[in-house]
């Protein structure tokens, strides 16, 4: 089991690129993302999840969200996902 | 958190952005209302006036700015009962809607700079509205405290198109790149749209690459929202009001359009349904259903393309506009400013070259000139703003200054639409602010004696603005008394400003307003006369480039214009030689050049010339003596001399040593750090690269002015002798 990758606070944009190139390092095997710091989560933070999310399934990995506040909870289902469909990359 | 790239802050911004132009229509909306006759308002008129106020609110709440929404609250609750034809606003309440439409604006504006909030005033127009709803609207009780996120209280049997029946309405939207580089999220707005109703939120994820594939600063989701809400498109729009043009919006449905067919499936890929509806996420009931495979099928992506083009086109085309930071067009003039002096280069050393003017290079240089001055033309229409917003501005004056002295003043606008240089518009607000409290003050009689002149109780002040020959001419003009010359000349001879006995013409009385520390009132109001006088707004308007002149006529009225260049960037000069120096003057005020012979120029006293110019004489003088570049010579024969006409008809033969050019210069502003040379008003760099001052002929002459009466008057003699 690979240590969990500890989401940033703040999923903004300038955040996007960065998580984008540490979630591509991590297409070989199955990924945990700890969200226990985050307090907003933007939308192309988001993107780069649900891609993740689908390039995994795709190689047969699985993804997974813990330690999710309830405001970030909240935020992603306002933006229509829940944590369990956004780790599934179908929303 | 503070960071200048806090998204917060920047939307914050942007909301009072918003508010500026939102103020903007609840002006002009209150001053449409104003105007029809009564009952005969337009009711998109009323609710344009609604919204305004309503947007403001909504923007409010987002930011916490409770004074904000609560005032405007309790206004939107008044003019709500009118939109529902409850209240029927007389004069008097209309007025008490402009007041507030000030008191609201002076509200953003102290939300926005974080000043002290205005609460007296707050809660003595709170309480005269609130009035207003106990007078007339007494069928309905409405409390002031409810806040109810929209005024809906009745109007339900009322065929109002805004009337609050449940609307059903999809909502299409795709966020673009530049609505994440402008610290947008789409979180905030699916907020505020939830928050119109009950909605579901879908994410379609079709076009969502594979991770590898994917650029992570480009958007590829786009919401669906199904919002079930009492709320009308407009203000559906309104939530994305900040971020117009940085994304795609469509919006279906509503009560007078149940079933759209912008949603319907595709009709030819009924196989294909399935693949999109997978993809396409729900809350909060999600669907069950299979990830579309990586590397999605590409005629799946065209079907959805396709969806999305058909969409597009459904949408009313909006007029989009793009919203750009100053400094960005400033830096975008500085370059075309650099283009300009460029291409002056590269056609002085194409000329010194030898080349032949049929050869191609010039041919190709002289085309290469028009589309710099197209370019030129177009980046300062970028610069251009209308003159509505100052406008505005000034009816809220009028009515303040009105108040102040107790006159019943109506303002008249004309020209708003007539663009002008953005710089301009912001530096004229001031000395057109004094002009405006002037005439409503001094120039217009108290009611008394307008009617025993024969004239309406109530005075118009008129506003103008049109483009005229090239530069902008803006007029204030009153319909009072006219300049009582004869105190003007007595003041100014009381305050020792001219010497007792001369003889001044009627405009040269009226120009005696701009002398510093001139003061006609006979007391001081507490409106004008403040110490500062015309000769502060003559000071602004020539800082602007412009010229001011009056024309007054005893019982009908005063006019003041004022002549602005159309932008600030660029000139069109002539360029000359005096005493091996390069100086430009700007053309339109160079109306002729002549060379002088021996008998042209009669000697008035010492020092003093004129010249004979078509039958008149005109004032001579030197340039390079006025500008203390050599002495007065023994005789001007031979000298080239170029006849100017100021804006106020001033004439004077300027002479020079020679003419080099006539060509477009940019205007490069002198540094504060420099003295203030009288009689230069910017300089520019040539095609050779060298620097060369501009003038300001009028500055010129007026150093000048201490004789200029007496030899006017001389050489009048002169011509009535002949």
């Amino acid at each position: 089991m690979t240590e969990p990758l500890v989401l940033q606070p703040k999923l903004d944009l300038p955040a996007a690129a960065p998580l984008a190139e540490a979630l591509r390092g991590r297409l070989d095997g199955d990924v945990v993302l700890d969200g226990s710091q985050v307090t907003q989560v933007g939308a192309l933070c988001l993107q780069v999840m649900l891609s993740a999310a689908t390039s995994l399934r795709s190689k047969g990995h699985a993804m997974s969200l813990t330690n999710l506040s309830d405001k970030v909870v909240e935020q992603l289902a306002q933006m229509g996902f829940s944590p369990e469909t956004l780790a599934e990359g179908r929303g | 958190m503070s960071d200048q790239n806090d998204p917060m802050a920047e939307i914050r911004a942007s909301f009072f952005i918003e508010c500026e132009e939102l103020l903007e229509a609840l002006q002009d909306g209150l001053q449409e209302m104003d105007e029809a006759e009564d009952g005969s308002e337009d009711p998109e008129t009323i609710n344009v006036v609604f919204r305004a106020v309503h947007s403001i609110k909504g923007g409010a709440g987002a930011f916490g700015l409770e004074a904000l929404v609560r005032f405007a609250h309790r206004y939107e609750t008044v003019l709500d009962e009118v939109r529902n034809g409850v209240l029927h606003p007389d004069s008097d309440a209309m007025k008490l809607f402009f007041l507030a439409a000030d008191h609201l604006s002076d509200l953003v504006r102290a939300c926005r700079d974080e000043t002290p909030l205005p609460e007296e005033t707050s809660e003595e127009l709170l309480t005269r509205l609130d009035a207003l709803l106990g007078d007339e609207g007494g069928a309905e009780e409405v409390a002031p405290e409810d806040f109810q996120p929209m005024g809906l209280s009745l109007g339900l049997d009322l065929p109002d198109l805004d009337a609050p029946t449940a609307n059903h309405f999809t909502i299409r939207f795709k966020p673009e790149q530049e609505l994440f580089a402008t610290g947008n999220e789409p979180l905030m707005l699916l907020r505020n749209l939830c928050d119109l109703g009950t909605s579901s939120v879908r994410c379609n994820l079709t076009d969502l690459p594979a991770l590898e594939d994917l650029a992570p600063e480009t958007p590829y989701i786009e919401w669906l929202i199904e919002l079930e809400t009492e709320a009308a498109e407009p203000e559906i729009r309104d939530v994305f009001e900040f971020v117009d043009g940085l994304c795609e919006i469509e919006i279906t449905g509503g009560a007078s359009e149940p079933e759209t067919t912008d949603s319907a499936p595709l009709p030819e890929a009924p196989s294909e349904e399935a693949e999109p509806e997978a993809a396409l996420t729900e809350m909060p009931e999600p669907q069950v259903a299979p990830p579309p495979p990586a590397g999605a099928k590409p005629e799946d992506k065209e079907a959805a393309k396709e969806t999305g083009e058909g969409r597009k086109g459904g949408a009313a085309a909006a007029k989009s506009v793009v919203r750009v930071d100053l400094e960005r067009i400033e830096r975008l003039v500085n370059l075309v400013g650099e283009l300009v002096i460029n291409q002056a280069m590269l056609s002085q050393s194409l000329d010194e070259a030898g080349l032949s003017p049929h050869s191609d290079a010039m041919n190709g240089l002289e085309e290469f000139q028009r589309l710099t001055r197209d370019i030129q033309d177009s980046v300062m229409m970028i610069r251009a703003q209308p003159v509505k917003s100052l406008f505005q501005r000034m009816s809220r004056i009028v009515r303040e200054a009105s108040a102040a002295v107790d006159k019943d003043v109506r303002l008249i606008t004309e020209g708003e639409g007539t663009e002008v240089d953005k710089t301009v518009i912001e530096r004229l607000s001031d000395p057109l602010t004094h002009m405006i409290r002037n005439a409503v003050d001094h120039g217009l009689e108290g009611a008394a004696d307008r009617e025993t002149a024969g004239k309406p109780r109530a005075g118009t002040v008129k506003l103008t603005a049109a483009h005229r020959s090239g530069r902008v001419i803006i007029e204030v003009a009153d319909d009072g008394a006219g300049i009582n010359r004869k105190r003007v000349q007595e003041i100014a001879v009381n305050k020792g400003l001219i010497p007792p006995d001369i003889q001044l013409s009627d405009s040269e009385i009226d120009n005696l307003l701009f002398l510093p520390g001139f003061s006609t009132a006979k007391t001081v109001s507490n409106l004008s006369g403040r110490g500062v006088g015309m000769d502060v707004v003559k000071t602004a308007i020539q800082s602007l480039g412009g010229r001011i002149t009056i024309n007054s006529e005893p019982n009908k009225g005063t006019t003041f214009s004022i002549s602005l260049p159309l932008t600030l960037a660029v000139l069109d000069g002539m360029v000359v030689n005096v005493a091996g120096e390069t100086l430009v003057l700007p053309l339109n005020v160079v109306v002729e050049t002549l060379s002088l012979g021996p008998d042209d120029v009669q000697m008035l006293r010492p020092g003093h010339y004129v010249v004979r110019v078509r039958g008149g004489f005109v004032p001579l003088y030197d340039l390079g003596v006025m500008l203390g570049y050599r002495q007065q010579r023994k005789t001007e024969a031979g000298a080239i001399v170029l006849l100017i006409v100021l804006e106020d008809s001033t004439r004077a033969a300027l002479v020079i040593d020679g003419i080099q050019d006539q060509r477009q210069v940019v205007i490069k502003g002198l540094d504060d750090s420099f003295y203030r040379a009288p009689g230069i008003a910017a300089a520019t760099i040539l095609g050779d690269g060298q620097i060369a001052l501009i003038l300001d002929p009028a500055d010129v002459i007026a150093g000048m002015g201490h004789m200029r009466g007496a030899d006017l008057m001389l050489s009048e003699r002169m011509i009535a002798n002949e």
